[in-house]
Parts: structure tokens; sequence; C-alpha cells
């Protein structure tokens, strides 16, 4: 189980490391077939330089390791993640990675579908002075889109929404309510009044 | 060549792999750019549009031609992840599909891709096509953990952990990133899976008052009143404690709970059971004697038995077919009508 704030750098560290390996060159034909023909952690020489669009990467370091911790994962029994925006293509889009990238998580789908879309219309004067009968109607339309996860663990759930939100589109808004279980506390499980008789008559005679 | 009719592809997702054109005995990318378009391209260098047969002004020298497109030079085979490994805005001259986007003037097509403003302007997904996803799923799947395959369904999840905090987290663009919503917790318990006793549980639901939800039995706590989501979640389990233990307790004002604060109807010592005392004695079907044996003489009695069932059930569930027929049938026995 890994820790939180070690998985936030090390997803930042692999990001720029996958970042890297890739720009480092198009790979020409010769590797066009296959799709894996990287092992995963040792960054890939470039064939040929060709313009790379981000220069000046980060610098190939070495691969960052999975540290596992003591402390206990939270687990989620549903994650909700509601986008919303003013293109529905750009959500159907949206949508399709999401759902693809849960899958390839491994993580189970209960339910994703589209709330109706929320319009909001207006209506003011044309003209600047006067024209009260000419008037010009704006309208501003949110789509939104629900996709709803379950069963999920801490860790899975950090990795999947940082993946999720660094990839999320311009002019798109999201909102991702959690729902964590947990096991009722020790000191709630026993009344402590129990080890305590005498304690509890002299605080009734007290207030009597 | 191949020709193509697009229709207007409004952002580029979906895209299966790179060969998204159909071959050609070249192998390589051909498309249609000869439809006629709306607007003529623009010459590198001045040209005087008004002014046509005169004299035109010199070319600017140090202005290249651009070379060919590199969608020229494209495999269909290529990696695509490559080209577009991470976002970069739409170039025309790196994608090769024989996009048109724009509103068609009459008579006219939607305008082609190169200089076309409006697939600039929107968002594209290039640079996540399932090729890509995949890949960055296979480097990111070390981190993750395998949810517990004994906790497959929510019945046995509420059974072990039947605490439920929700609370949310927002990502949006704007002057601010904070959302003040952020903050807000709520909790959500069986009041079945506390360990309680009846005063407990009476005094437990007395104390939560609204927070309570008779017909699910579950306890809902908001908090707000932190600024922080980790100190909310904090102040409910605090105040969950507080509650229990507080409910454990018995204070003294508690003796003085009157017959309208019960929560439920209790037979014993209510004007039901006294009227039946008095209509048992007054009818002389038992004989008068000690007070103490007459009365455990008549609440002995079968019918008084399902009568104080029959008036318990009434009162408590209401009225209904069942509890009517039920308090009819009671009566009668007890008459013997």
């Amino acid at each position: 189980m890994a820790a939180p704030m070690d998985v936030s750098r090390q997803i930042c560290s692999l990001a720029r490391i996958f970042a890297g390996i890739s720009t480092l060159g198009t790979r020409g034909l010769n590797c066009g077939g296959h799709r894996r023909c990287i092992p995963r952690y040792r960054p890939h020489l470039p064939l040929a330089p060709t313009a790379s669009f981000h220069s000046g990467i980060a610098s190939l370091s070495t691969p960052s390791s999975i540290t596992v911790t003591e402390e206990p994962d939270t687990l989620f029994q549903k994650v909700s993640v509601f986008v919303k925006g003013h293109d529905r293509a750009v959500l159907d889009s949206y949508e399709f990675f999401a759902t693809l990238a849960a899958k390839e998580f491994g993580i189970s789908l209960s339910k994703v579908f589209e709330p109706p879309k929320d319009v909001e219309r207006f209506t003011l004067l044309k003209s600047v002075h006067i024209f009260k009968k000419h008037r010009v109607q704006y309208e501003m339309r949110t789509h939104f889109r629900c996709i709803e996860l379950s069963h999920l663990t801490g860790s899975t759930a950090q990795v999947y929404l940082e993946y999720i939100q660094r990839n999320l589109p311009e002019g798109v808004a999201m909102e991702v309510s959690k729902t964590a279980m947990e096991k009722i506390p020790e000191h709630i499980l026993e009344p402590m009044w129990k080890d305590q008789p005498t304690d509890k008559n002299s605080s009734q005679s007290e207030q009597s | 060549m191949a020709t193509h009719t697009c229709k207007v592809l409004l952002s580029l997702g979906r895209m299966k792999s790179p060969a998204f054109t159909p071959h050609s005995p070249l192998g390589r990318v051909t498309y249609a750019t000869a439809l006629s378009t709306n607007r003529p391209n623009s010459n590198k260098g001045f040209t005087d549009g008004g002014n046509r047969g005169g004299p035109r002004k010199k070319r600017i020298s140090w202005v290249r031609e651009s070379g060919e497109p590199r969608t020229e030079k494209m495999a269909v085979d290529q990696d695509w992840t490559a080209v577009y490994p991470a976002w970069a805005p739409f170039r025309h001259g790196s994608v090769p599909l024989p996009v048109r986007m724009g509103k068609p003037m009459r008579g006219g097509v939607p305008p082609e891709k190169k200089g076309n403003l409006e697939l600039i302007k929107i968002p594209n997904f290039l640079h996540l096509t399932p090729a890509a996803i995949k890949k960055h799923c296979d480097a990111l799947k070390p981190f993750c953990t395998e949810w517990p395959s004994a906790l497959e369904s929510d019945a046995v999840c509420d059974e072990l952990f039947p605490i439920k905090l929700k609370s949310s987290d927002y990502v949006h663009a704007g002057t601010s990133l904070r959302n003040p919503s952020a903050r807000i917790v709520h909790l959500k318990v069986k009041l079945s899976s506390l360990n309680l006793d009846d005063h407990a549980r009476k005094k437990m639901i007395k104390l939560l008052g609204d927070r309570y939800c008779k017909q699910t039995d579950t306890i809902n706590i908001t908090t707000d009143s932190c600024p922080l989501k980790q100190q909310n979640n904090d102040y409910a389990m605090y105040l969950l404690t507080v509650l229990y233990h507080e409910s454990w307790k018995t204070e003294a004002w508690e003796a003085e709970k009157t017959v309208a604060d019960m929560e439920e109807y209790c037979w014993e010592d209510s004007p039901s059971q006294k009227n039946i005392l008095d209509t048992f004695v007054g009818m002389k079907v038992v004989e008068e004697g000690d007070a103490e044996a007459v009365r455990e003489v008549v609440l002995g009695r079968p019918e008084v038995q399902e009568y104080r069932d029959s008036v318990t059930r009434l009162k408590n569930e209401g009225e209904s077919e069942s509890t009517m027929l039920q308090y009819r049938e009671a009566v009668r026995k007890l008459f013997n009508l």
C-alpha cells in the first residue's frame, strides 16, 4: 500500500519520465508494430532526433520506487466523478477517456449517465437607448456527465483521480464526491460509564 | 487520389489507431485538398488587392515558403503517442486527418484545416488515444492497490464498516482554485450498528432530533463549522462519540419523563387498562375482593391479553385494516358478542 505523499511525487516523476521517453524520437518504422517495446522503467534512447514539442525535458532521473507503508489504506465504497462543461462533445470524449482509464486500472464502474442539461436564458435590450420592443436573447448551456465508481482503495482512487484531473480539458469543471467507509472506533464500542459506576452515582448526586 | 466529403468533426476524440485513411498504392497518406473553399489562400508577402494588374510590392526576402507538411511523411502505422505525447494545440501539419470545421458559406463546404482557428480553439484529445491511455495506465498500475476480495457486496461492507464519511473535492479554473464547499463532511451510521440498550437508544434518538431518519434507521451528521475538511471529519467523530456516551448516562431529571414524552404507547398504567378493570368490576364478572387479586385475575385473562395487544398495536402502528380488525375481534371476545 503506497503512502499518499510519495504517490503524488512518484506519479509526477513517472509522468515526466514518460513524457521524456516519448518525445525523444518517433521510433520510426522499426517499432511501429509493437506497442510496448519499452520496458517500464528504462528510458529509451532516441533513434533520430526530431523536433520535440517540449524542449528542455526534465532529466531522465532514476525510476521512482514504490514505498509501502504500514498505515491502512482508506476504503471508498463509492467515488462519484461529476463533470460539467459547455460543450457536449468534449464531455463525450472525456467520458470515453475516463471509462477506458477505469477499465485499465481494473476499477468497477457502477453507473455512467448524463443528467439533463441546464440552460440559463436571459433577455436584454438590444439597443443602448430606448427601443424597448427590440431585444436580444442569450443562453448558456451547461452539460453534465456523471461517472460512478465503486469499491476503490485509497491508493487507487488517488492515482486514478490525479490522472483524470491532470487530463481535464479546458472549460470543464469537476466535482468528486467520495464515500469512505470506516469501522466503529474503539471508543464507541463500549460506554465509558461501565467501568465507573461510582462516578456515575456521584455525578447524579451532584446534579440532584 | 481518394476523395472525402467529411462532416465537421468538433472534437477529435475516439481515434482508434493511426490508420485513419484508406491505403493508397503508394503507402502514403493522400487526401483531398482540391475542394473549393471560400477563402482564397493568401500569398506570402504583400499583394495589392485592388490593383491586380498594377505594380506589386516586392516579396519579403526572409519569409520562407513553408515546406511539405509532416503529414506527407507520416507512415500509416506510425506510433501516434510519439506525435502527441502530451497536450498540444492542434497543428494542421501534424494531424493527417482531412478535417474541416466552420460554417459553410452558401454553395461551399466548411473551411479546411490549414489556418483554421476553430480547430485550435476547441479542446482536443489527440494526446489521449486509447493506445496512449493504455500506456499511461500501465505505467501507473504499480501504484494502485487491490480491493479486498472479502468485501464483495455492499451488505458485507455495511456490516463490517458501518460508518460512512462523504466529502467532496472540486476542480475548476477561476480567479481562485479553492471551493468553500470542499470542507463539508457528511457522516452516516446505522443506529442498529451501535452498542446501545433500550434507554440509550431512546435517549440518542431524542438527542439527534432531525438528524435521525426513522425509515432507514440512519444517523446523518453534517459538519461544516470548521474551515478544513480534516477538522470537520474529527468534529463529526467527536459528536458521535459524545452522543453515544451521553445516551448511556441516566441523569436525575430523566425521572421526570411523563407519558407525553414516551415514544411508544405502553398499556400498563394507561387509561385503557383502568377502563378494563373498572368495566370488569362493574359488570360483576369478577368477584369483588382484594384490589390486587382482582387486578391480577382480570389481567390474566386471555381476552384481556388480546385486547391489550390490539390496543398497543393500534396506538403504535396507526390505523389500518389489520389493526382495526384485530381490535374488533378482541372487543368481541371481551364482551362475548
